[in-house]
């Protein structure tokens, strides 16, 4: 054992030199020094696109990539040891945010970063963004991949999923990111938007997203989330309730307007739900999420 | 020896010569030369990654057939199961790196092809293609005649849903980058729909096709204190739907009970929508940090979506229009019809780091969308040999106007605990309007108020355990919709904990509980979630490793409302009590081994009671054998069952094998 104290010895009385040798600002050790040490991270770094910081001068952090994260080395380099060097993973996380944010604040991802509730609750980027992991890449693109991150956390979620009605999540078909913008959105729940300022529902579902001629409130005022339930649910269609008519009825309650002072209460429907034909409301009403042509939702 | 050899290793770092130190190494300053480099991995190989080719055959259906295709839809055949490699040019000529991911294609309710093509700040291409079979036919869903036995959905379809989106960025990573996309969607198929008069609904088979394209280009400039982006985009939508009956066919919604001695019935129809969309946008948004306490946020958009509609229906039979009493024969209907929603959005806000410990972030947004429709509708009634023209012009308004202010402060007490408290305010109104009044109702016009706190902590003792706890409480004096949140607590708590590398549980619980105690409301809603996880691998080495969750989860509606048949009080009561397994146990022969195989078992199960029972089964077993260094054999036993307790005929199961050879580079 005794040749690798002197052959890490020789490295680090080195170290300063090579340093020196590489134009390198005061205090940085540069990245081929902590390669030295710590070839398997700098090998596993060099297949990320984090990579372009070693190698492109226009980042201003050519030759000493791994600094730009962890700071200045040079010290740790000559007295290897944890305190003297920042790790990122032991910060927490909104000064591991602020870390990443210095170069990526300036991003279009961010757009919505104040809204995102993973900013809010303490989610550091690196929680999901594994900046030299040999076997998970900085970005996951993969559906099942980015769907297995999400659901480390969002058991709940993925738990919804498990039921029989719901988006092809678990099927490979779709990720988690399809429908929410992990970073944040202006939507609630983080939902994606298209054309602008719709939501992302509409990106597949285009045949719903009018404008019509007679629309369906709830559609534009909640959302699809009012009567669907998007990750899972045990009833037909992904709908928040068992029997069509009792999504309907919960809001159509065939109440005076006063007091209640909410939408969709009146007028009283006489239709008489003891005869099947009338029990679910969609057989006739069949273009529930509005209409071009009939005011009542008929056609 | 080694010693030696590391010494020599050694030696060319003695050898460098010093040079006084750089000071500021601005990035202008370093020569253009240097930047030789390229985010491309080096790899050995020009192609890497693997395929996935097999075949899969589905067992006979037992039980619902057409149950089977509303949840999962595979069919036997040969298929490419999966892909995923990776071109790449060392001399970089056209691309740096081509990467593709496919998966399961040939007769299967969802494929995907995705391409990415990138040269290092020259281009970065983004590909992507949807394919979904979307099958529905479950009667319990909307079958009017299902108590007579008859099992039908007069809302089924067999749909093939294709999306696509491409993007182009150029000059990626330069501090302006235009880029251009497009995004397409369509739908084609067929499927039974109802045509519906005056006092009766006939179902029919109707074909309905509709697409979008979304075209969008804009230019982002990034700075290193500020970013913009600015876009500009359209969309071009058709929509085309018919309805039809043979003439002279007899439909099963024909009326056996007879109105004033007449049975109703449908003899012929042909209805036709033809619908044309378009909107224009325009949206920016920017981020910028000023000072190093200070970062802002902003965004607008605005855009102007609009349709016009062409509607005309013939129709034949003896059918009934209920206000005027008469009987006629034949229907001829046109209606033109329009509407716009010009639909403005936008936030802004900052985060201030006043102090070391301190953070504040301000947020606010608002969104206004008017939704402006009229249809002009000409109807003609043949009523005993006698035309009789009726005509409607009715204009619809929906206006609302949402806004949102946010408040809230961070506290790092210690590096290890961190609070927040946080404050919002959600306003708005509600306009929706028939103009002229029509019927009994002409017009809802709400107000939205709702005062929400939030407070929350986060709790992380060492690397290997943190603690979240979060709670919202709300309190409203105006909602839109009787099941709108009003008061309201949320609380959520999750806790991960590591204590060995080779293992982790996580646990996670939810709590929504939400009240509208108003006159005529009486909304109780209560839900909480509890869920479990736990992934351990015994020796971190791949052998073997297990992983699995557990979720219950409750929920429990209550809300009253009149029948519409005599007005009498009755409450709508929901239930739903789940309980959702899912695990996966991996074993692989000791590495080493030149044919090691690799077993996972687990899969997830669904139990819930309440409103609608149901069970859903999903095991698997997959067998992985390596044949060779590039060719590996895979075989795989899933088994489906879905069970309902209140509509067993839409129940079913069945096996799926599937088995093939992964080929790898």
């Amino acid at each position: 054992m005794r040749w690798h104290v002197v052959v890490l010895g020789l490295f680090l009385a080195a170290a300063p030199r090579w340093v020196a040798a590489q134009g390198l600002p005061q205090g940085y050790a540069g990245a081929d020094t902590c390669k030295i040490c710590h070839e398997d991270i700098y090998n596993t770094f060099t297949k990320t696109p984090h990579d372009v910081l070693q190698t492109s001068a226009k980042r201003g952090w050519q030759g000493r990539a791994c600094e730009a994260c962890h700071g200045p080395g040079q010290m740790h380099a000559e007295g290897p040891a944890a305190d003297n060097i920042r790790n990122p993973a032991k910060l927490k996380p909104s000064a591991a945010d602020q870390l990443c944010l210095t170069c990526h604040l300036n991003e279009p991802t961010q757009a919505g970063h104040l809204e995102s509730s993973h900013a809010r609750n303490q989610i550091a980027c690196t929680a999901c963004h594994k900046v030299h992991s040999s076997d998970q890449p900085l970005v996951v693109r993969q559906a099942d991949a980015i769907v297995n991150q999400c659901r480390t956390c969002h058991l709940n979620v993925w738990a919804q999923f498990q039921r029989p009605f719901h988006h092809k999540l678990p099927e490979g078909a779709m990720s988690c990111v399809d429908c929410h913008n992990p970073h944040g959105s202006t939507r609630p729940a983080m939902q994606q938007t298209f054309a602008a300022n719709d939501p992302g529902c509409f990106k597949c579902h285009g045949d719903k997203r009018g404008p019509f001629a007679f629309e369906h409130a709830p559609m534009r005022f909640q959302g699809c989330t009012a009567c669907h339930e998007p990750h899972g649910s045990a009833n037909p269609r992904m709908l928040t309730r068992a029997e069509v008519r009792f999504v309907c009825l919960e809001c159509h309650a065939n109440l005076p307007s006063s007091p209640v002072k909410v939408a969709g209460v009146v007028p009283p429907s006489f239709h008489d739900l003891r005869s099947p034909v009338f029990q679910n409301c969609t057989v006739c009403h069949q273009k529930i999420h509005g209409s071009y042509v009939d005011r009542n939702l008929l056609k | 020896m080694k010693p030696l050899i590391c010494l020599l290793l050694a030696l060319p770092v003695w050898a460098q010569e010093a040079t006084p130190p750089a000071g500021n190494p601005a990035p202008a300053a370093q020569s253009p030369a240097a930047e030789t480099g390229s985010p491309v991995p080096p790899t050995g190989s020009w192609l890497t990654g693997y395929v996935d080719l097999g075949y899969v055959w589905v067992s006979p259906v037992g039980g619902s057939y057409d149950a089977y295709r509303s949840i999962i839809d595979i069919h036997s055949g040969p298929k490419l199961l999966g892909a995923d490699f990776t071109l790449t040019d060392p001399k970089h000529r056209w691309f740096d790196t081509i990467q593709v991911r496919a998966s399961t294609w040939g007769a299967e309710p969802s494929e995907s092809l995705h391409v990415e093509a990138k040269k290092s700040g020259i281009y970065d291409f983004n590909g992507d293609f949807r394919d979904f079979a979307y099958f529905n036919l479950l009667p319990s869903f909307a079958d009017p005649l299902l108590s007579q036995g008859i099992a039908l959905d007069e809302q089924s379809f067999n749909n093939r849903r294709r999306v696509a989106a491409l993007s182009l960025d150029i000059l990626p990573g330069n501090w302006w980058t235009p880029y251009l996309a497009w995004d397409h969607d369509s739908n084609s198929g067929n499927g039974t729909t109802v045509f519906v008069t005056d006092s009766n609904e006939f179902p029919v088979p109707n074909t309905a096709n509709d697409s979008t394209e979304l075209y969008r280009g804009g230019i982002r400039f990034r700075k290193p204190h500020f970013q913009v982006t600015l876009e500009e985009g359209g969309t071009v939508f058709k929509s085309n739907q018919t309805l039809y009956q043979t003439p002279g066919s007899v439909n099963s919604g024909d009326s056996s009970t007879p109105i004033f001695g007449q049975t109703l019935y449908l003899s012929d129809l042909l209805a036709a929508y033809g619908i044309r969309g378009s909107s224009a946008y325009s949206k920016g948004w920017l981020s910028a940090n000023p000072a190093s306490w200070l970062d802002i946020y902003g965004q607008f958009s605005y855009s102007q979506p609009n349709a016009k509609v062409n509607y005309q229906q013939y129709d034949g039979g003896n059918l009934y229009l209920q206000s005027q009493i008469l009987f006629y024969s034949s229907e001829q209907e046109i209606v033109n019809a329009a509407a716009q929603q010009p639909h403005t959005q936008g936030s802004a806000g900052a985060e201030i780091r006043p102090f070391k410990r301190v953070r504040i972030i301000e947020n606010w947004m608002t969104d206004r969308m008017h939704d402006a429709g009229s249809s002009n509708a000409l109807d003609t009634l043949l009523v005993a040999g006698s035309p009789l023209a009726l005509s409607a012009l009715i204009d619809s308004t929906l206006v609302t106007d949402y806004n949102q202010e946010s408040l809230d402060i961070f506290f790092d007490a210690t590096s290890k605990l961190t609070l927040r408290g946080g404050y919002r305010y959600v306003w708005g109104d509600a306009l929706y309007a028939f103009l002229p009044p029509a019927g009994l109702a002409s017009a809802d016009h709400e107000q939205l108020r709702q005062n929400v706190g939030v407070g929350s902590v986060t709790f992380r003792p060492s690397q290997k355990i943190s603690l979240t706890g979060e709670v919202e409480g709300a309190s409203s004096s105006g909602v839109y919709f009787r099941t709108s949140l009003y008061n309201y607590e949320k609380v959520r708590a999750q806790v991960h904990y590591q204590p060995l590398q080779t293992l982790s549980v996580s646990g996670d619980f939810l709590l929504l509980d939400n009240q509208n105690p108003l006159a005529g409301t009486n909304y109780e809603y209560s839900s909480h979630q509890e869920s479990l996880s736990l992934y351990w691998s015994p020796h971190n080495s791949g052998m073997f490793d297990i992983q699995g969750s557990y979720t219950r989860s409750d929920l429990v509606s209550n809300i009253g409302y009149l029948e519409p048949e005599d007005l009498a009080p009755a409450v709508s009561r929901y239930l739903d009590e789940g309980h959702t397994a899912t695990a996966l146990i991996d074993l692989a022969w000791p590495h080493g081994k030149r044919f090691a195989p690799k077993l996972s078992a687990g899969g997830s199960l669904f139990i819930s009671s309440g409103s609608r029972p149901t069970s859903y089964y999903q095991p698997v077993v997959k067998l992985r054998v390596p044949l060779g260094k590039h060719v590996s054999w895979f075989a795989d036993w899933q088994y489906y069952g879905y069970g309902e307790a209140f509509y067993l005929y839409e129940g079913f199961r069945t096996n799926l094998v599937s088995t093939g050879v992964r080929l790898t580079q």
